[in-house]
């Protein structure tokens, strides 16, 4: 229990870090919100109106101080402000009205990555030196591959060229969003090409994890004497060694799970898909101060929350750790 | 037989692209005509015309309309439209409407004196609202198709802002929001030509008003609005899914034309003015010869070709938008061009001294035509003597630094407004510039000039047509013979669109309307003017 109260504490500071940089960044970014709307306007915007503007956004020119204090406590309150860029939308509104489907496309896509990556890399540990072999050049080529070149290239072999999957949108114009069969045929429709782009790129990273440390692991005495015993291969290969080898790969997953959230913000581009990542590019672009807070925000948490549950994995998985706590 | 044999046509028109196709209609419906106007990933709910980005477009125009209509293509010409005629009186600081009898709201109300007095009225009480910083003192009704408007201020040259820039809202329904900069307005009810029939975070719909008060009209039934960020907008001009966009397209005879001229058509009349920004705070930017020797030694038709691809033209030297500002134009410069005289410009540098002639060329690293232009730019420069270093930063830190004047040459553009004269008076008049590290909201480069100041005061002084053009000639002059700015070429207004569906579209031989799907309230202008193709 001790161990899980100091782990606690310890996300409580760094949320309070995470919250305070959060509240830096946007404003050590050079120019101001109002003069960009004015530069971007071209013309239409008359500079007498610019005072007027500057305080319905809500833009300050009260101290720093004065500003954080008044930053904690609307977030104390749940108030994450309105954005600049949809004015007058609340900031929390288009949160929501994005992270849905960043959640769901990159979250599965993720989950799905992980799942197929580790259960072939434990796979390829354990027939090393037959045929599967060969998959290890293709992974690590993969690996190499920069996300956005296989999404660009996926787009043009299926999207624009063959032209069997959509290239953008999360679902398509003729159909109203609601609960719906064909509103769900849609969505997945759509969300195909762009998981594919998440599960080719980062399976890589899995497969060569899990690969070496599942290598290393069947090494073991613990390996050796279990197969001594005469207990069949697959009991083996799972219950002993993938079990203890998948240890660093649970962080690893519970780290990306975190950043799950923050979209992969490139294929949200390429696919026009209309999640948190597409919107953290347009609040940057508009120097949107609350809308940027409030992304950020939500990525920071979200990360601490994954971060805390592979800590609770790892109680659950290592003996060591409980050992400790007691 | 005859009829089927319609059906058959039209299915043949429409190609097999679209899912449900006229089958499920009766044959004489019209398409609907798709239209990409801004990019956008997902549309926010928001139909109210006074906000600035997070509005749909189409909110203004095609849903609210103003009380005249400005041709910025046709400096002078105006068009009545929701009031029939003004009159200043009180010499400049009261405007009177007469309004055109009939018109309706679509909710069935009659459109009245008091809705334009509540519209400026409510400018006057909320000030973010009012982005033209209109000097409103009062505003009412004084008959039911008579509103006078009152200002603090002469403002004979707001007309276009009061006019043409303030779309009229229903007081009936506006008059209930507590706070109508924060009102969405998510079931508009406006005067013009087509309602809000349909909303998704993907895509919305606009149908025709029918009881709409120019008779018969519009023609496009419905008007369909699909997200599309800037490289699906790409791909969906390349497959022929976008009847009018107006976008930047890096190659537009292979994705869009596509080697039919008569179908894909695009049009790029100039919405405003390139030019190179001196600092003139920089000491020997400030003087004269050196400013004429660089543009005499600047090729503006090279940049035209290779930098801007040729889409758009190089500047009269006043950086009058022509053609269209022929009468803002100094008689004696009507035929003047820009030349280049390498010779002449190191004869007029002689005085100089060389160490002095290195600048740095400040441009927005993501405006990738301006960075070659500056590339060009600075070659033509070196032939004369003149070191400059390009230098390509964030967009913010370009405005920012460009407001504040913390730079030596930048590039920049200037919206042409209804009239040369917004322009001018946004580039050179002396009441806009501010001193280094204050940030300016026009004039960036810092032109401090008695004469120009006093005539675009008189220009803002009368309501005379032919007295405003003297006045806009004067600073054309300015332009050509002190050269506060070096214009470059015109900034082209995007308009692509294709005559499968529609006919009509403003061209260079009949520029009724700016013919960019995102110019507002020219769009539903241009939708006034389509009729279905027949063929």
């Amino acid at each position: 229990m001790r161990f899980l109260a100091r782990r606690l504490g310890f996300y409580l500071l760094t949320a309070w870090a995470a919250v305070t940089l959060n509240f830096l960044i946007p404003r050590l970014m050079p120019g101001d919100p109002v003069e960009l709307l004015v530069a971007r306007m071209k013309g239409n915007v008359d500079p007498a109106a610019i005072d007027a503007m500057r305080r319905a956004f809500g833009i300050s020119d009260a101290n720093l101080w004065q500003q954080y204090l008044d930053y904690l406590g609307n977030l104390a309150q749940g108030e994450l402000g309105r954005s600049i860029t949809f004015f007058p939308a609340e900031v929390s509104t288009v949160i929501a009205g994005s992270l849905p489907w960043t959640v769901g496309l990159v979250g599965v896509a993720t989950l799905i990555s992980y799942l197929m990556g580790t259960s072939l890399g434990v796979l390829m540990a354990w027939k090393r030196g037959t045929w599967l072999d060969g998959v290890l050049p293709a992974a690590t080529f993969m690996h190499a591959v920069p996300y956005f070149w296989v999404a660009l290239a996926l787009v043009f072999v299926f999207g624009v060229t063959l032209q069997w999957f959509p290239v953008s949108r999360a679902y398509g114009l003729d159909v109203m969003p609601g609960f719906t069969g064909e509103f769900a045929g849609s969505v997945v429709y759509h969300a195909a090409l762009p998981a594919v782009t998440i599960v080719v790129a980062s399976m890589a990273d899995r497969i060569l994890g899990m690969r070496n440390v599942m290598v290393t692991t069947l090494g073991e005495d613990y390996v050796v004497m279990a197969e001594a015993k005469g207990l069949t291969s697959r009991r083996v290969m799972w219950a002993y060694a993938a079990r203890n080898a998948i240890l660093p790969n649970i962080t690893s997953f519970a780290l990306s799970l975190g950043f799950v959230v923050g979209g992969s913000v490139l294929t949200e581009i390429v696919f026009s898909y209309p999640g948190i990542g597409s919107m953290l590019l347009k609040g940057v672009e508009n120097e949107d101060f609350p809308l940027m807070q409030g992304i950020f925000l939500v990525i920071s948490l979200a990360v601490l929350v994954a971060n805390f549950l592979a800590d609770l994995a790892y109680v659950v998985l290592d003996p060591r750790t409980r050992q400790e706590s007691e | 037989m005859k009829r089927c044999l319609a059906v058959l046509l039209a299915l043949a028109l429409a190609g097999c692209s679209s899912s449900g196709g006229p089958t499920g209609k009766n044959s004489t419906s019209a398409p609907p005509l798709v239209i990409h106007a801004v990019d956008a990933g997902t549309f926010q709910e928001d139909f109210n015309p006074y906000h600035l980005e997070g509005v749909n477009f189409g909110t203004s125009g095609m849903i609210y309309e103003t009380l005249m209509y400005f041709n910025k293509l046709k400096p002078g010409e105006i068009v009545p439209w929701l009031a029939l005629k003004y009159e200043w009186s009180d010499k400049g600081k009261s405007l009177t409407f007469t309004l055109r009898p009939g018109v309706k709201w679509t909710d069935g109300q009659p459109f009245t004196a008091d809705d334009v007095a509540f519209t400026f009225q409510m400018l006057k009480d909320h000030a973010q609202l009012n982005t033209s910083a209109l000097e409103i003192k009062d505003a009412q009704a004084l008959a039911p198709d008579k509103v006078r408007v009152d200002f603090k201020t002469t403002s004979y040259a707001k007309l276009y802002n009061i006019a043409g820039g303030s779309p009229i809202v229903p007081k009936h329904l506006w008059d209930k929001q507590q706070d109508p900069a924060t009102f969405t307005n998510a079931k508009p009810v406006g005067t013009g030509p087509y309602k809000l029939s349909k909303f998704s975070a993907q895509l919305y719909e606009m149908e025709k008003n029918p009881s709409y008060w120019q008779p018969g009209k519009p023609e496009v039934p419905l008007l369909r609005f699909p997200a599309y960020t800037a490289n699906a907008l790409q791909t969906a001009l390349q497959q022929g899914e976008v009847d009018w966009a107006g976008a930047f397209v890096p190659d537009i005879q292979k994705i869009f034309v596509q080697g039919k001229p008569e179908q894909n058509k695009f049009f790029f009349p100039p919405e405003g003015l390139v030019s190179l920004l001196p600092n003139l705070t920089n000491p020997v930017l400030a003087k004269p010869e050196v400013r004429q020797a660089m543009s005499l030694a600047i090729d503006r038709d090279k940049i035209v070709r290779v930098a801007e691809r040729g889409y758009t033209k190089v500047a009269h030297p006043t950086g009058v938008p022509m053609p269209g500002g022929e009468a803002y134009v100094p008689p004696q410069y009507k035929d003047a061009a820009f030349q280049v005289d390498v010779a002449k410009a190191k004869e007029l540098l002689k005085g100089v001294n060389p160490a002095d002639l290195k600048f740095t060329l400040l441009v927005p690293s993501p405006f990738t035509d301006w960075v070659n232009a500056a590339q060009l730019i600075r070659e033509d420069l070196a032939k004369v003597g003149i070191t400059v270093e390009t230098r390509g930063v964030a967009f913010q830190d370009w405005v920012s630094k460009v407001g504040k004047g913390d730079y030596d040459l930048s590039i920049r553009g200037a919206e042409a407004g209804p009239t040369p004269y917004f322009q001018m008076r946004f580039m050179l008049f002396g009441g806009l510039a501010k001193p280094v590290g204050e940030a300016a909201s026009g004039n960036y480069e810092r032109w401090k000039d008695a004469e120009t100041d006093r005539l675009i005061e008189e220009y803002a002084a009368t309501d005379d047509l032919a007295e405003q053009q003297k006045a806009t000639q004067g600073l054309g002059r300015i332009m050509v013979e002190k050269l506060p700015q070096l214009p470059l070429f015109y900034s082209p207004g995007w308009a692509q669109f294709r005559t499968t569906k529609y006919v009509g579209w403003p061209s260079e031989q009949d520029p009724y309307a700016m013919p960019s799907p995102y110019a507002s309230p020219d769009a539903a202008v241009v939708l006034l003017h389509l009729k279905p193709a027949v063929k």
